[in-house]
């Protein structure tokens, strides 16, 4: 909405400048997009042309002598519409147009020229407003030497207001008005209207079939005279946004931005009827608009019919063959209110958004529409020289009772957190000009029809609250008492989080919205099927993922391609399937892993990651692991492992096969992705002290070969299972594989400690365990001593 | 025989062989040959037996001290030959302590996780709980229980990722609020903070995202009032922006709450004055707020006669943008390490 500063002066008396109002509004009301001179530019005089010769030496310049009151300018044209005896906008010298142009003392084509005639371009007034060509002609009496701003009524401040939906009231003048002349406590004078009828009378009968039209005013209007509307009602036509046309259109336009309540008008003589019913439109019946174009409509569309065809698109558009013309010398003026949500319907569907449907789908002032018409009437009869029938034909069907809304005084200051007296609040609501009477600390206020949006006693504190400034009020905190903490799960986050960062693992977050063609890649399980959006933004983002990984792969891919080699990162991302999100833990590494420099390097591998796994599990006493090996898909068939926690899966391990790397350029990348739920069920909260071994514990190696595909860790965990002396631990430090051993086989150096809290572990007793393993391992897996 | 003039000639003798000697093998050597059983001096002890009686223990006193003095040049010897020998296998393993060490650097938190940590521990500092929920969320809890029956013209400021008629990507972490209260039962005072990732159908830009994180507050209890809000984000802007910092309410809409605000705090660069940062307004708008709608209360089944209640949702984007002058939204998704790892540990 864009309010004229000119035109809200008739309402409140206001001094302050634009700037100021808008401040205010701001803090009190609704926002301010940006407040503007409707014309930005100064030294702008009404000149006469007195002469007007063609140039010397150019075609298509004219020689004028202007005279702006004090002293007659020569000034060179260019506008092929410059002519003798008009009065014209002159910027003079000094004078300072839109974009900072400057006019200057100039000689063209070796005349000199102290000024310029302006067109309405020039001034900023945008041609969608006026379809001039050339320079602007003044119509009228205007005095020669005066502003030539204020003689064309665009001497005005625009306040642009950006409305939220709750306050569609400022749709129209007059609610801008009445918030305004509450936030400056001044006077507000909403001028009434009287009128004087024609002897003839209104035949018209109005009627409805639907609920959807609320109500419908229609008044006959004779000895119209189709011509352009005086300047002042042009110019704010021009402020508010809207082109002005001729005076019955810019009539019906002035009086919904003043009232917002949207008017339309037939012409009556094509009218063919004096009847109006509204109905729904039948399913599929078609209606030609006033664009002449033919729509196809539905049981949900408003039909204003003359009775026997439609006539238009209520509260929509009007139809082609009953529209206003330049001939036309009688109308049906209606002013009517329909249901916010059909025309909502209607103009989304056919995409006719307009400044009709757009006050209609976000409700009108209910209580407006007989003085809308009226108010019409009044300025058709002084601008357009006509005459009105007799009584308005009417249909009413809005409930007149009216609705009063309880607030106490309490519940307010309980809300608000103040300590407004009744008086205090009394005079709010007075400034307001809301209709209300107060017993026993009790308010009750009879719901204004201007503001539909009111509901319920909250909507009143909102008023009581903003007009009394929320800056006053005092800033505490809640007196309610609870404890505040971090679930167990919330906590495991972030101290994860940190332990990761300690191992030299950076945080990511990734995008959660995938492609689908892709959401799939790094998924162990193929047959998961993705949750899908129906109305994606694009391809690439079109389902959500079934794991962080692969977003994260191109998170690597970016930054290797920008030169960064070393990407070793995590995120704690979640996963989507149909039924479930599970928060996972999932790592990327590429490149150099803390990095060595000058001294000898150990190249990224499978068991770096794993180390890193092994080491958040350790810190959380998390063992019972298991490496099953497995072949995947995306996967290097024989560098990946699927995680058991306790016979759990709970995710995988591996290198991204090297096609995959290959692909994106990349070099090896190693993935990791656990399910955090399950980790964090696992992580062992601090036990109770346990005492530190009194004893010396006994640490023996020994060296055994055994077939190449036995996997170490079965050998660890029957050595562990069949221990009889208490094992402090069994680790493989050395492994050999070579031609002294022989084909297919490896020898693996095993180191087993042992220790007893209560004694010293002889020598026998140890060399007894060790015997007793070994023999184990000889016969599960036909192990030899090396 | 003058004795000390011997003594004195072999103390000579001995300090020049000592300075020739430079392994302590050599140094046994020079060991015999002066204080040794065959050593000159201790051949002298033979002449005793010509000496008076009363002159012998003088001599054989100082014959003894000399020994013991031989002794200790050969012993200080020793002692520096060693102290030679372990310097020399020290200057052996001289480094270059200017050589770069092994890369041990820690990695660094995502900002965004960094402020949200931030504003909990504000919160929690203050008694709040951080309550979570899922992202896929129903139209019901998302929508329909806080004011926002399906016909509601407020839902095109959300345009939101459906997945069906009912369920889609949660626009805000609001339905946590309300999951929240519904597990209350309506009974119990609300204290709560939710923060969390939640999705709109914009188009990324520097200013847009399609998914972002919001923080959202919540209190629901007897008396609590407007003015508490006010404190409370007046503590999140001091918070997050500086101790000098204050906050202004301006009245705007959110179907949710009534009254509703969006919140500006004063510009941490020109302290109000106006300034480019601020667009010379003096304020920026940090985020939305108000009181919690009847509707929304009784939906979760709350007793809106005796219960009210505040709300706010802080867009953790824009709080980490304005902060640390970030120009690009899509830094936090794209996860260039040159920018990930200028937030490294410390306190946002
Ligand atoms: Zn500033």
């Amino acid at each position: 909405m864009k309010v004229s500063m000119q035109w809200l002066k008739d309402y409140v008396q206001i001094n302050e400048r634009a700037s100021v109002v808008a401040d205010k509004f701001t803090l009190y009301s609704q926002e301010v997009e940006y407040t503007k001179q409707l014309v930005d530019a100064t030294k702008l005089v009404v000149g006469y042309v007195k002469s007007c010769e063609a140039h010397p030496d150019a075609d298509k310049l004219s020689v004028c002598k202007v005279d702006v009151g004090t002293e007659v300018l020569t000034i060179v044209c260019g506008a092929p519409n410059v002519d003798q005896g008009q009065h014209v906008i002159v910027a003079r010298v000094g004078a300072v147009l839109p974009g900072d142009f400057e006019i200057k003392e100039a000689t063209i084509r070796g005349v000199d020229s102290s000024g310029m005639i302006c067109s309405l371009d020039e001034l900023g007034i945008e041609h969608k407003y006026h379809n001039e060509s050339g320079i602007h002609v003044i119509e009228g009496e205007v005095t020669v030497g005066a502003n030539a701003l204020s003689a064309l009524y665009l001497d005005d401040e625009i306040i642009a207001l950006d409305l939220t939906p709750n306050r569609m009231d400022l749709l129209s003048m007059h609610g801008v008005a009445y918030d305004v002349a509450a936030i400056f406590d001044k006077e507000l004078n909403i001028p009434e209207v009287r009128l004087t009828y024609s002897d003839l009378k209104n035949p018209m009968k109005i009627r409805t079939e639907t609920a959807a039209c609320m109500s419908y005013y229609g008044s006959v209007i004779d000895d119209i005279e189709v011509r352009p509307s005086p300047l002042w009602m042009r110019a704010r036509l021009i402020a508010a946004g809207v082109r002005p046309i001729n005076n019955v259109v810019d009539i019906t336009n002035y009086v919904m931005i003043e009232t917002g309540q949207p008017l339309h008008a037939f012409d009556y003589d094509l009218f063919d009827s004096d009847e109006v019913v509204v109905r729904l439109a039948k399913h599929d019946e078609t209606f030609v608009t006033l664009d002449d174009k033919t729509r196809v409509l539905t049981d949900q569309d408003i039909l204003i019919t003359n009775g026997k065809r439609p006539v238009a698109l209520g509260g929509v558009m009007g139809g082609a063959d009953t529209e206003v013309h330049d001939q036309t010398r009688t109308i049906l003026l209606e002013s009517a209110a329909f249901n916010p949500l059909n025309v909502r319907k209607t103009s989304t569907r056919l995409d006719l958004r307009s400044e009709s449907s757009l006050r209609f789908e976000k409700g009108i002032d209910l209580g407006k529409t007989k003085y809308a018409l009226d108010r019409a009437t009044e300025l058709l009869i002084k601008y357009a020289n006509a005459s009105v029938r007799k009584d308005v034909a009417y249909f009413n069907h809005v409930a007149t009772e009216e609705k009063v809304i309880d607030v106490t005084l309490d519940k307010i200051n309980r809300v608000l957190g103040s300590a407004y007296t009744e008086a205090h609040v009394a005079h709010v609501l007075k400034r307001l000009r809301f209709d209300f009477t107060v017993s026993d600390g009790c308010f009750n206020i009879v719901k204004p029809s201007r503001r539909p949006d009111f509901e319920t006693y909250q909507d009143i504190i909102e008023e009581v609250g903003r007009i009394s400034g929320y800056g006053d009020l005092p800033a505490t905190l809640p007196r309610t008492v609870t404890v505040g903490a971090l679930t167990p799960l919330q906590k495991f986050r972030r101290s994860l989080r940190r332990l990761l960062n300690g191992l030299g693992l950076d945080e990511v977050i990734t995008y959660n919205l995938q492609d689908s063609e892709k959401v799939h890649k790094l998924v162990l399980d193929k047959t998961l099927q993705p949750i899908k959006v129906k109305h994606p933004m694009s391809q690439n983002r079109n389902v959500l993922r079934l794991s962080p990984l692969y977003g994260m792969v191109e998170a690597v891919s970016y930054n290797v391609a920008r030169r960064r080699d070393s990407v070793h990162i995590f995120e704690l991302g979640t996963r989507y399937t149909e039924h479930h999100e599970r928060e996972v833990l999932s790592i990327a590494m590429h490149g150099t892993y803390q990095n060595r420099y000058w001294q000898s390097t150990q190249t990224l591998n499978f068991y770096t990651i794993k180390g890193i796994f092994e080491a958040v599990c350790k810190h959380y006493n998390i063992d019972s692991l298991r490496y099953e090996q497995i072949e995947a898909d995306d996967y290097h068939p024989y560098q990946t492992a699927r995680i058991f926690l306790e016979d759990q899966a709970i995710g995988h391990i591996g290198k991204m096969h090297p096609s995959l790397s290959a692909e994106l350029d990349l070099a090896d990348v190693y993935l990791l992705e656990v399910d955090l739920e399950n980790l964090a069920e696992h992580a062992e909260a601090l036990k109770p002290y346990e005492a530190i071994e009194r004893y010396p514990s006994v640490e023996r190696d020994i060296a055994i070969v055994v077939s190449e595909d036995i996997a170490a860790g079965k050998i660890i965990d029957m050595i562990r299972s069949h221990a009889q002396v208490q094992m402090k631990e069994a680790v493989v430090f050395d492994v050999y594989v070579g031609e002294r051993l022989g084909k297919g086989l490896k020898s693996l150096g095993i180191r087993m400690v042992f220790s007893d809290p209560n004694q010293t572990l002889k020598a026998e007793v140890i060399d007894d365990e060790i015997q007793h393993l070994i023999e184990i391992l000889e016969k599960e897996y036909d192990a030899k001593l090396r | 025989m003058d004795l000390k003039k011997i003594i004195s000639e072999h103390e000579t003798k001995l300090k020049d062989a000592l300075k020739s000697v430079d392994k302590i093998e050599a140094l046994q050597d020079v060991k015999a040959q002066f204080v040794g059983k065959k050593a000159e001096l201790s051949k002298l002890m033979r002449h005793m037996k010509d000496l008076p009686n009363e002159e012998k223990p003088a001599f054989g006193q100082t014959i003894n001290e000399a020994k013991q003095y031989f002794s200790s040049l050969i012993e200080t010897r020793k002692t520096e030959i060693l102290e030679e020998r372990l310097r020399q296998k020290l200057a052996q393993e001289r480094i270059d302590v200017t050589l770069p060490a092994p890369d041990f650097s820690p990695g660094s938190p995502h900002l965004l996780r960094t402020v949200i940590e931030t504003v909990e521990d504000l919160f929690i500092g203050m008694g709040y709980l951080v309550k979570e929920g899922p992202e896929v969320e129903s139209d019901e809890l998302n929508f329909e229980k806080l004011n926002l029956p399906k016909d509601h013209p407020a839902r095109d400021m959300q345009d939101s990722f459906y997945i069906t008629d009912d369920t889609l990507l949660r626009t805000h972490t609001s339905p946590v609020q309300v999951r929240t209260m519904l597990a209350y039962g309506g009974k119990e005072p609300v204290k709560i903070i939710c923060p969390g990732k939640v999705y709109r159908r914009d188009d990324d830009d520097a200013t847009h995202s399609h998914q972002f994180m919001q923080i959202e507050g919540l209190v629901v209890d007897t008396d609590t009032s407007l003015a508490d809000l006010k404190g409370t984000l007046l503590a999140v802007a001091q918070k997050m922006f500086g101790k000098d910092r204050r906050i202004v309410l301006r009245p705007s809409y959110f179907p949710f709450t009534e009254p509703s605000f969006e919140v500006d705090v004063t510009c941490s660069n020109c302290d109000g004055a106006g300034c480019n940062m601020c667009k010379q307004t003096g304020y920026i708008e940090i985020l939305g707020a108000g009181m919690v709608h009847n509707n929304v209360l009784e939906a979760a089944g709350y007793d809106s006669t005796k219960y009210q209640g505040f709300a706010f949702g802080i867009g953790v984007e824009r709080i980490a943008m304005l902060k640390y002058g970030i120009d690009d939204i899509r830094h936090f998704y794209v996860n260039d390490l040159r920018f990930n790892k200028q937030f490294k540990g410390g306190q946002s």
